[in-house]
């Protein structure tokens, strides 16, 4: 029985583009024996999901199982399929994200299956924190599942990522840019930490003519769930000016918390052009002549 | 050890972490972060008089179940060896992996190595503070030298010492 936690309108009622996508903790409660629903945790923390995860949810981690091994690149057609075929997934599978940290990991995983071009994704709104706080059922037993049959397609990288040199020319054309970093990092105050370069970068600031929208805005932060869409409005459209039919780029740091921006820009408001540039500022903090813009 | 095995050991680390807590009279406390996902180690360091050689460690910390794992482990094994600040220096951040597992520890390397970082940057703290000391500073200069850097390096966009934890923390 779920414990007493701050209370979230149905999802059909708060307004989104594209409602379906978005899926309740108590959905995901009613469809843990569905044979046609895999649901997938993906954590920033490596070891949360064998503390315990949601009965029958599979790991999917996107450094081992999605980033390829030696180029800062994701692995190929037949690398995933065989990723996802080992998950026990086939073709008419609805596959359910969810994870920790507000489901960066989660949005980020969506957003590579959409590169694959695979459909019947959903999110667990409220991620995993949302799950445990409600009293919810974790267990430590790593599920097993027969080979899925799914194919899947040759990777897209045009409609939902973007690349340095596009992202350059996006700048010159004056369009639309979202920096979801917190405020410090936009500003360029915050590189990195002593010691721990690997995610830092040589120059701080923002992509010039980018907003600052930190991605947490998205989120009520009492229930982990993401804002009603008038809401969401009022932050992307009334504050910062974005229009729905506007060519889009998130940025962040190396595009997680970008891919949860696109989710929402993309799925709940339904912005039609919404790109993820996942080099983010780990790579346009490094480029050498790379514009920046520091308020 | 399997890798089944590993994983057990890790969470049982992180859930009963070891040399947990604040240490009194420590000679230094360093606090370093991980503002690629917010774990926070702040690392307790008493030295033994007059010698280059650590005789305690303690931590605390927030973060994701590896970095206070390895926190833990590695408070466990300086404890154990009291090692000298040449050879805490001299432990790679490879050999931690190794430590740790790399089959789990290398898809998160900045996590896994945060306390090793953060362990090295207080036996630093230490020899300065003494080279400081012998040098004629009283521990109030040393401090104001200590906030002098810190405030320095900010302006350079770089965030040591205190700030770490709050770099960490603000996603």
């Amino acid at each position: 029985m779920p414990a007493t936690v701050a209370p979230v309108a149905d999802i059909e009622a708060r307004g989104y583009a594209h409602p379906e996508v978005l899926v309740s903790t108590q959905w995901v409660a009613d469809h843990l024996a569905d044979p046609n629903v895999r649901i997938v945790e993906s954590d920033e923390d490596v070891l949360l999901y064998e503390t315990g995860h949601i009965p029958g949810a599979v790991k999917i981690d996107w450094v081992a199982d999605l980033n390829d091994p030696l180029t800062r690149d994701y692995i190929d057609r037949l690398g995933f399929q065989r990723l996802l075929r080992s998950k026990g997934i086939n073709d008419r599978t609805t596959i359910v994200f969810y994870g920790d940290k507000n489901n960066w990991w989660a949005t980020y995983a969506f957003w590579v299956f959409r590169l694959f071009g695979v459909e019947n994704l959903r999110l667990m709104d409220g991620g995993r924190l949302r799950w445990a706080e409600e009293g919810r059922e974790i267990v430590t037993a790593a599920p097993r599942y027969a080979e899925g049959n799914i194919t899947v397609k040759d990777r897209d990288d045009i409609r939902n990522r973007v690349f340095r040199e596009q992202v350059l020319q996006h700048v010159k054309s004056g369009k639309r840019l979202v920096d979801v970093r917190s405020p410090e990092e936009y500003r360029g105050e915050r590189l990195h930490m002593p010691e721990y370069p690997n995610e830092g970068a040589l120059r701080g600031g923002h992509i010039p003519g980018a907003r600052s929208i930190p991605w947490g805005r998205a989120i009520t932060p009492e229930t982990h769930t993401f804002r009603p869409a008038s809401e969401l409005r009022t932050i992307y459209q009334e504050e910062n000016g974005l229009k729905p039919n506007d060519d889009v780029i998130v940025y962040c740091r190396i595009g997680e918390r970008s891919s949860h921006t696109w989710f929402a820009l993309t799925y709940l408001l339904g912005f039609s052009s919404v790109r993820n540039y996942d080099g983010s500022w780990t790579e346009w903090g490094n480029l050498v002549k790379a514009p920046v813009e520091k308020p | 050890m399997d890798r089944e095995t590993r994983i057990a050991w890790l969470i049982d680390h992180a859930q009963r972490p070891r040399f947990r807590g604040s240490l009194p009279d420590a000679d230094a406390r360093v606090p370093g972060g991980n503002p690629g996902c917010g774990d926070i180690i702040t690392l307790y360091l008493k030295a033994n008089e007059g010698e280059d050689r650590v005789a305690a460690v303690t931590f605390e910390g927030v973060g994701c179940t590896l970095s206070q794992a390895a926190a833990s482990i590695l408070a466990e094994r300086t404890n154990r060896l009291t090692p000298t600040f040449a050879e805490v220096l001299d432990f790679s951040y490879e050999e931690m992996l190794d430590l740790l597992g790399r089959d789990i520890a290398s898809s998160r390397p900045q996590c896994a190595t945060l306390a090793l970082g953060t362990l090295k940057g207080a036996v630093k703290t230490v020899e300065m503070n003494r080279k400081l000391r012998a040098a004629g500073h009283t521990d109030e200069e040393i401090g104001e030298l200590r906030r002098a850097v810190a405030a320095q390096a900010e302006g350079m966009g770089l965030v040591i010492g205190e700030g770490a934890e709050l770099a960490a923390l603000d996603l």
